[in-house]
C-alpha cells in the first residue's frame, strides 16, 4: 500500500462547468474511511412567490479559495479523524435544480464526517466571498446569506 | 497605488471590477471608502452593507489604520451569497 494513501487531502474547485456528485465524492473516498458524507445545494424555482429563471454566482476566487482551505484547516482541528475533504462550488450561471455546490467529506466513522460537512457549509454561507444573484421573469435580485457577519446592520 | 476590485452589487455601481488608484499609504479604512466613493459617488448607496477585503483579510469600515504597499488589492466586499 503506497504511503501518501494516508495523507490527508483537501479538493477545492471553483468552476463554471456543471458538477458531478460522482466525482465529489469518488475524491474522498478512502479504504481507510468507513463514511463519505455529502452535501449538495440545489437551486430552487421560486422566493417569496416569484418564478427564479436561473442563478448566476461571482466570486473573488482568490480569497474565495483561501478562505475555504482555512475551513478545511478548521474542520481537521475540530475532527482531526476526517480525511479528505472537497468543495467544488459552480460560477456563473446554474440552471434550476442543478447543484451550486458539493461538499464531501470523509472520516473513518460517520459522527465526524456528518458533523464536518454541516460546519464546512454553515462556514462556507458566513465567510466565503461568493456572490448569487437570482434571475427572475422581470428582475433579479443580489442574495444575502443571513450568516453574512456584516449585513443586515 | 492600490488594486481596487469590485464585485457583485458594487460592480454595478461603480460600472466596473477593477480599477487602479492612488491613495495615502497609511489610511483608516473609513477613509478609504471615502477616497473610493468620491470617484464612483453611486456607492454611497451600499455604504451599510459592505466591508473591504485587504490583502484578502476582511476589515470592517471604520477607524482600523491600514499601512498599504503599492500593488496591494483591495476588494469591496458586498454581503456574500455563496453556497
Amino acid at each position: 500500500m503506497e504511503e501518501n494513501e494516508d495523507v490527508p487531502k483537501d479538493f477545492i474547485k471553483l468552476k463554471s462547468e456543471k458538477l458531478s456528485v460522482d466525482e465529489v465524492s469518488e475524491l474522498v473516498v478512502s479504504p481507510y474511511c468507513g463514511a463519505v458524507s455529502l452535501f449538495i445545494g440545489t437551486t430552487r424555482n421560486n422566493f417569496e412567490g416569484k418564478k427564479v429563471i436561473h442563478l448566476e454566482y461571482e466570486a473573488y476566487t482568490s480569497m474565495a479559495e483561501t478562505e475555504i482551505k482555512k475551513i478545511c484547516r478548521d474542520v481537521r482541528q475540530k475532527w482531526p479523524s476526517v480525511k479528505h475533504i472537497a468543495v467544488h462550488h459552480r460560477l456563473g450561471v446554474v440552471p434550476i435544480t442543478e447543484a451550486s455546490v458539493i461538499i464531501a467529506v470523509s472520516s473513518p466513522h460517520r459522527a465526524e464526517s456528518l458533523e464536518a460537512v454541516m460546519y464546512c457549509i454553515n462556514t462556507l454561507k458566513a465567510s466565503v466571498p461568493i456572490w448569487k444573484k437570482e434571475i427572475y421573469e422581470d428582475e433579479y435580485s443580489w442574495k444575502e446569506n443571513k450568516e453574512c457577519f456584516w449585513a443586515n446592520s | 497605488q492600490v488594486s481596487v476590485l469590485y464585485f457583485a452589487r458594487s460592480a454595478e455601481l461603480a460600472g466596473l471590477r477593477c480599477e487602479t488608484l492612488s491613495v495615502p499609504r497609511e489610511i483608516t479604512s473609513l477613509q478609504l471608502w471615502e477616497e473610493i466613493v468620491k470617484v464612483h459617488p453611486r456607492l454611497a448607496l451600499i455604504r451599510d452593507q459592505v466591508i473591504f477585503a485587504v490583502r484578502q483579510e476582511y476589515v470592517l469600515l471604520g477607524d482600523q489604520l491600514l499601512v498599504l504597499q503599492p500593488g496591494d488589492e483591495v476588494a469591496i466586499i458586498p454581503p456574500i451569497s455563496g453556497g
